[in-house]
């Protein structure tokens, strides 16, 4: 019985884990050495997902930690993936607040709008406050591919719930 | 009307401040927590930057650590492969030694009739201030699609500076950013934040700059000048920070630049501290 609570535990701690991986480590989901375009926020698709699926296993405080994290590994300024991360949850929650069943295209379409949001911010204090530049066409495909590719982990992240942890969705 | 306002009103604050269960913080605290860090950050506080240092410090080796498993797969996988070419590779090898030690006298000559010539111009010998040069390893080389940078395993203790060259078998690599006690990151010269004054073999002056992808461009090259491919590109160190002449690669026709070292492909990297101008950094 403890055993069986243990890993369900575990399970329960994998999609933080996850997160707090892919911030910290040098595992990135741009393809770019392979694909020239192909770049992915990974990040914002699990933290989206999860938040509107089962709060409980994602804190709010864990996430802001795993932003910060990714601010010292990839050199931005401190805070500024938390802030938009913090703001993917806000609009996650009021979703999840606001309807009574979701569906893979109502989750897609509101994804996107977190997205934006979320990217707003980022792009917009990045371009006011510090002094590094990107090119807009890059934030373009890398919005583009992280919204494609969005139904592909809705779908992988649910059978993961289902098959580990368990369905107790609103 | 006045329930649906209610109900996005009710929904907006309950996504703020929603605490309990799992969430210790309210997403509001949260946010409001976050700024204070970045404005803290971005205008440097005093206290800030040796904190975000130190910060910076112990990430970068938990994150080397993290990474080591990611490292150590494709690394089995080459040595797998390349055990089964032994062989193969030994008679490969064989020849090429053979072709190397031709060429080595050719080589030794080359190089003392260079070192000679060289005194006769009274430049300063390339190599002349070895002892300033450091080894630095790679600790973390994360793709992003908006910074293209490493971080090494040297910093302010070993004497590294903002804006020093980075170089890898004498081949320009990029240059200081951020400094911390144990770690530093480096641009490399592919970042879109990248500008480098180098000069063609032909003698033609121009602004090497970063694209973002891996061959960065040429700009403010003479009027009419027309980019030929195969020109070599050689940092100008107009700049006072770049050794004048370290090469760094050679041009395509579309004003491009293909880099001698590849920018995703470093694991130990040279750091010059014998910069020219400290002052400037």
């Amino acid at each position: 019985m403890a055993k069986s609570s243990f890993i369900n535990k575990i399970f329960n701690a994998g999609p933080l884990i996850l997160l707090y991986y892919l911030c910290i480590s040098e595992v990135d989901t741009n393809l770019e050495k392979m694909f020239e375009i192909f770049t992915l926020n990974f990040q914002i698709i699990l933290i989206y997902f999860w938040v509107i699926k089962r709060p409980d296993i994602m804190a709010n405080g864990h996430i802001f930690l795993a932003g910060l994290i990714n601010d010292v590994v990839m050199g931005f300024p401190l805070g500024i993936s938390s802030l938009s991360y913090l703001i993917i949850i806000f609009v996650g929650t009021y979703v999840r607040n606001k309807s009574v069943n979701t569906t893979i295209a109502s989750d897609w379409f509101t994804f996107f709008m977190a997205m934006i949001f979320s990217n707003i911010l980022f792009f917009s204090l990045l371009n006011n406050f510090s002094d590094l530049s990107f090119t807009y066409s890059k934030i373009g495909y890398n919005m583009f591919f992280t919204l494609f590719m969005f139904p592909i982990f809705w779908l992988l992240f649910n059978i993961y719930q289902i098959t580990f942890i368990g369905n107790r969705d609103a | 009307m006045s329930v649906s306002r209610d109900d996005f009103s009710i929904a907006f604050r309950s996504a703020l401040l929603q605490r309990g269960g799992a969430q210790k913080f309210s997403v509001l605290s949260l946010i409001f927590l976050a700024l204070i860090i970045f404005f803290l950050d971005v205008y440097g506080v005093k206290f800030t930057k040796p904190v975000r240092s130190f910060l910076n410090d112990v990430v970068y080796r938990v994150t080397f650590l993290a990474s080591t498993p990611t490292r150590f797969l494709p690394q089995a996988g080459k040595e797998i492969s390349s055990f089964f070419n032994v062989k193969e590779e030994n008679e490969r090898l064989k020849l090429e030694l053979e072709k190397y030690k031709s060429l080595e006298l050719n080589v030794e000559f080359l190089t003392d009739e260079n070192k000679n010539l060289q005194k006769i111009l009274e430049t300063e010998y390339f190599n002349k201030n070895l002892s300033n040069i450091i080894l630095a390893k790679v600790l973390v080389d994360k793709n992003s699609p908006f910074l293209k940078s490493i971080i090494i395993n040297k910093g302010t203790r070993a004497g590294i500076l903002k804006g020093m060259p980075v170089t890898k078998d004498n081949y320009l690599v990029g240059r200081v950013v951020e400094t911390n006690y144990l770690s530093s990151r480096v641009l490399l010269l592919n970042d879109l934040n990248s500008r480098i004054p180098v000069t063609l073999n032909e003698g033609a002056q121009a602004i090497l700059s970063g694209s973002g992808t891996n061959n960065p461009i040429l700009e403010y090259l003479p009027e009419d000048y027309e980019t030929i491919e195969d020109i070599n590109v050689f940092a100008s160190g107009k700049d006072g920070i770049f050794t004048s002449g370290t090469p760094i690669g050679i041009t395509n026709t579309d004003g491009t630049v293909d880099l001698f070292i590849d920018p995703n492909q470093l694991s130990f990297v040279t750091v010059n501290l014998n910069v020219q101008n400290k002052g400037k950094l």
